[in-house]
């Protein structure tokens, strides 16, 4: 990513920084630590010392022996300590990552995940930053699976995990077997009715129907009424089927029940709009689109409403919008054949 | 972790769970093997062997993937030595740039010998192209009684004019229509209701061999035909016909050059029943034109009529079109095919210059979620009076198969009936046709026969064309209709027949162009069911004309000419 600056000085990086700061990335936080283990304390000191009047110079500090002899475990709480009063962006990037790569190597789960959602805050196009959250959330899913199956094996939930699991693996019908295995013990633990779903959801093909996909869903909101997921579900089933009626108050109950659930208020407008209840689609579509306002359906469907209602200046505003927002969509569009998924 | 990805096991967004939920719909979806369910299917294929139609189209599929490769052909059906019958016309690539033929490639004029059977006459014709060609719109530009030809083509198209003898002269650089560039789709319109055919040309993106794209990765057979998305749109062209055998380029001073794209289908419909012909153009990876003709000043509507974009917001990739009532409410809906996962839609018209999506109410949508559609073309094929759809598909990449699993590059071709209500999917028993994936292209409608059956003709990239006999009209009556225009353009392309027999009322529009590259019998078929008696008919001339003619004591089972202001039918 070539963001390197100076640890000495904050400025421009030069080759020795840079091929420090390589090194760095590519050393693996427990190799790290057991360097530390031998390290010099002097300097520590005496950069906490600084650290209260300066946290520049004591992040700079606490980086640089991290990078250069690995003593992470002096580091993490000078770093924990400072990194908040840390203005400078490069700085806070480094830091930040220096305290992740840490507090990784020690088991240090709190400085780890917080250090890492705070590089996912602020450098969130950053690749570096995706790839350790990669690994990092990886690992740590993994753990929690080994410590649930270890303490609760025949708990719902490791149950549950497993099917989950099988259905990864495309063995639905593994996974159906324990999801129903589930519901004989605990018929009414949530989601196992949604999970069973859409596993007919997806076995259904062209012959077969969604009925009973449909059935499971109608089930879940029985055992769990707050399934918004649930309401979309029989919401898209029906709209796929053109029964806006039968659509419409899927949608409403999903965006009610989660009002954050933008995907909700778009596929409402959009069913509103086909069923000719323009005026009524105006009020999702307006929260749509300021939810997600890079998104040209939102634009497009509510340029629609508003140009049957009358609105002709609020229609052109939309279509503009949705213009640009679909040329930025386009900018990005693969180049693969037609069939490339839009 | 918020509450509602909580309560999402899997989170999905709308656009995945449609995705997934559609494409495993249609992943296992299969053409049915087709049964009749008669002893004869609706449509029966007329082999070469006993048709005499031997010539095949060759399109010159280069390891470069040049994009027009995989587009054509067109194909037509015309009359053009006024014999009565329908003769055929087939267009095949052929020199430019990107492509140099190893042996001589032409097009192909077939004269109907009145007896199933055609003879080639190209030669004798002189229509056989001089360039890559596309596709073909037939239209009396010049009012002589004889139809002419313009064929387009990449880089010049041509236009023939018919002599009248067998034989066509190339006017093209006289008329001044050569529309340089990569041609596609044409239509011959009035489109300044001064009486004379227009002619609009769709263009597609800006082409050529030295802006060719390689599209894929470089290793061995890793590249695909390219999206056009890799190409620049352009204005499609407008030519005003002059009444002297030329032309004059109105591109600009009608509007129609304000609008970039990447056209390939035209239909020309008055939508709004306002007198004058609009355009609907489908472009591809661009917004789709709705042309509105304001006294022949056009201005493009289609992103508020609703017709422009996906139901998302974004441009399809639209390329075959028609336009026809096929509810009778008195108003012009649209049709438009595009590529596969885009699903196809039908546009129900709202009297208001707005349109719905009616695809999925409809069931078309679904069904052709993973198809793609070119040739097209509402018709009411068996006749009883309803206007049904047929449609040829297939995908534009010669190498999707390895790409998709679910998407294919030969498909079946598609036949939806329209019961007066609703739309059904009766391509399983219409005939093995239904069944056999092919690369279909253009489609053009003609009864070659003259049995009042409507007849298809279908081209197809890199083979043989595939000539359709209709036998699904046998038990239903009908009355065919030749309309020739005075006042009014002589195609009488615009006309509106209305028509009573019985308890059953309806109306037919002569819409110009439709489909993909190709061109149609100009007769109209008025599907009268089992009702043995025409009450009446009416005939609506288009403007400048606007005359109402009314007819009865017209006979049923044949065909007959109606000229218009002679107040009789011959």
């Amino acid at each position: 990513m070539g963001r390197t600056i100076s640890i000495e000085t904050g400025e421009e990086s030069n080759p020795r920084a840079e091929s420090m700061s390589l090194l760095f990335k590519y050393l693996r936080p427990a190799s790290v630590l057991a360097y530390a283990v031998f390290s010099a304390l002097p300097c520590m000191a005496q950069a906490a010392k600084k650290s209260a009047a300066a946290p520049s110079a004591s992040v700079r500090q606490a980086i640089k022996l991290v990078a250069t002899t690995g003593r992470c475990k002096e580091a993490v709480p000078i770093l924990r300590r400072d990194l908040p009063r840390v203005t400078d962006k490069d700085l806070r990037y480094h830091s930040a990552m220096a305290l992740t790569r840490c507090a990784m190597g020690l088991n240090d789960d709190q400085d780890a995940a917080d250090s890492l959602l705070l590089l996912k805050r602020e450098f969130p196009a950053d690749p570096e930053v995706l790839y350790i959250a990669t690994h990092y959330f990886s690992e740590m899913g993994i753990r929690a699976a080994q410590e649930l199956a270890a303490k609760a094996p025949t708990s719902v939930q490791a149950r549950r995990l497993q099917a989950e699991a099988l259905e990864s693996q495309g063995k639905n019908e593994e996974a159906a077997a324990i999801y129903n295995k589930i519901l004989e013990d605990s018929p009414k633990t949530p989601g196992i009715h949604y999970r069973l779903g859409q596993i007919l959801l997806a076995e259904a093909g062209a012959t077969g129907s969604t009925d009973k996909a449909k059935l499971e869903f109608q089930k879940e909101l029985e055992v769990d009424p707050t399934n918004a997921a649930s309401e979309f579900i029989l919401g898209e089933l029906a709209r796929r089927g053109g029964q806006w009626s039968e659509a419409i108050p899927h949608f409403t109950r999903a965006s009610t029940l989660d009002v954050g659930f933008t995907e909700a208020y778009l596929a409402l407008g959009m069913t509103l709009n086909a069923s000719g209840k323009f005026a009524d689609a105006v009020k999702p579509l307006e929260r749509y689109v300021a939810m997600q306002p890079a998104d040209p359906a939102g634009h497009y469907q509510l340029a629609m409403s508003y140009a049957r209602i009358g609105n002709k200046a609020g229609s052109t505003e939309q279509l503009a919008l949705q213009a640009k927002a679909a040329s930025a969509a386009q900018a990005t569009d693969t180049t693969e054949g037609h069939a490339a998924p839009q | 972790m918020s509450d509602r990805m909580s309560r999402l096991p899997h989170p999905l967004s709308r656009r995945q769970f449609l995705n997934a939920a559609t494409a495993a719909l249609a992943a296992t979806w299969k053409p049915p093997i087709a049964r009749a369910l008669t002893a004869q299917p609706a449509f029966v294929e007329v082999p070469a062997s006993k048709s005499g139609i031997d010539w095949t189209h060759v399109a010159g599929l280069s390891p470069q993937m040049y994009l027009p490769e995989t587009v054509g052909p067109g194909c037509a059906f015309l009359d053009y030595d006024n014999d009565g019958w329908m003769d055929i016309y087939l267009v095949n690539s052929g020199p430019c740039d990107f492509y140099k033929p190893p042996a001589p490639l032409r097009n192909a004029l077939y004269r109907n010998n009145r007896d199933g059977t055609f003879t080639d006459v190209t030669i004798k014709a002189g229509v056989g192209g001089n360039a890559y060609g596309m596709g073909v719109a037939v239209g009396d530009y010049d009012g002589d009684g004889f139809p002419d030809l313009y064929v387009t083509q990449y880089p010049t198209s041509i236009l023939y004019h018919n002599n009248g003898d067998g034989t066509f002269t190339d006017v093209t650089a006289k008329a001044g229509v050569a529309a340089p560039g990569w041609g596609t789709s044409a239509v011959w319109f009035d489109y300044d209701n001064d009486g004379r055919l227009d002619l609009f040309v769709c263009r597609f993106a800006d082409f050529d061999k030295s802006k060719n794209v390689i599209c894929g990765s470089n290793e061995p057979g890793g590249h695909f035909y390219c999206k056009p998305n890799v190409y620049k749109p352009l204005p499609s062209r407008l030519f005003h016909n002059n009444g002297d055998g030329t032309f004059t380029d109105v591109s600009a001073e009608s509007g129609i050059a304000h609008t970039l794209g990447k056209a390939w289908g035209v239909v020309a419909a008055d939508i709004n029943n306002d007198g004058w012909l609009d355009l609907f153009v489908a472009s591809d990876t661009a917004p789709n034109s709705l042309f509105l003709n304001s006294k022949g000043r056009f201005t493009d509507i289609a992103a508020l009529s609703g017709i422009a974009y996906s139901p998302f917001g974004v441009a399809r990739s639209g390329m075959g079109v028609d336009a026809a009532d096929y509810d009778q409410d008195d108003w012009l809906d649209l049709f438009v095919a595009n590529v596969d996962h885009e699903t196809y839609s039908l546009y129900h018209n709202n009297k208001d210059e707005t349109f719905d999506d009616a695809s999925i109410s409809s069931g078309i949508g679904p069904v052709t979620t993973l198809m793609s559609g070119w040739g097209l073309k509402f018709f009411d094929y068996n006749n009883d009076g309803n206007i049904d759809l047929i449609l040829s598909n297939g995908h534009p990449d010669t190498t999707i198969d390895r790409h998709h699993p679910d998407v294919h590059y030969f498909e079946p071709m598609l036949l939806f009936e329209n019961n007066g209500s609703s739309w059904k999917n009766v391509s399983a028993q219409s005939g093995p046709i239904f069944s056999r994936k092919i690369a279909g292209r253009g489609l053009a409608l003609g009864d070659f026969d003259n049995d009042g059956a409507v007849d298809v003709l279908v081209a197809v990239n890199n083979g043989s064309p595939v000539l359709l006999r209709n036998t699904a009209a046998a038990h239903n009556h009908w009355l065919g209709i030749r309309l020739i225009g005075r006042k009014a353009n002589i195609d009488a392309i615009g006309a509106k027949i209305v028509y009573q027999a019985g308890a059953l009322k309806r109306h037919v529009t002569k819409v110009g162009g439709g489909s993909y590259l190709s061109s149609h019998d100009p007769r109209i078929v008025l599907g009268l069911g089992q009702e043995m008696k025409l009450d009446w008919i009416e005939v609506h001339w288009p403007q400048p004309s606007g005359k109402i003619e009314r007819f009865t004591s017209v006979p049923i089972d044949r065909y007959i000419t109606i000229v218009e202001g002679q107040g009789t039918w011959k």
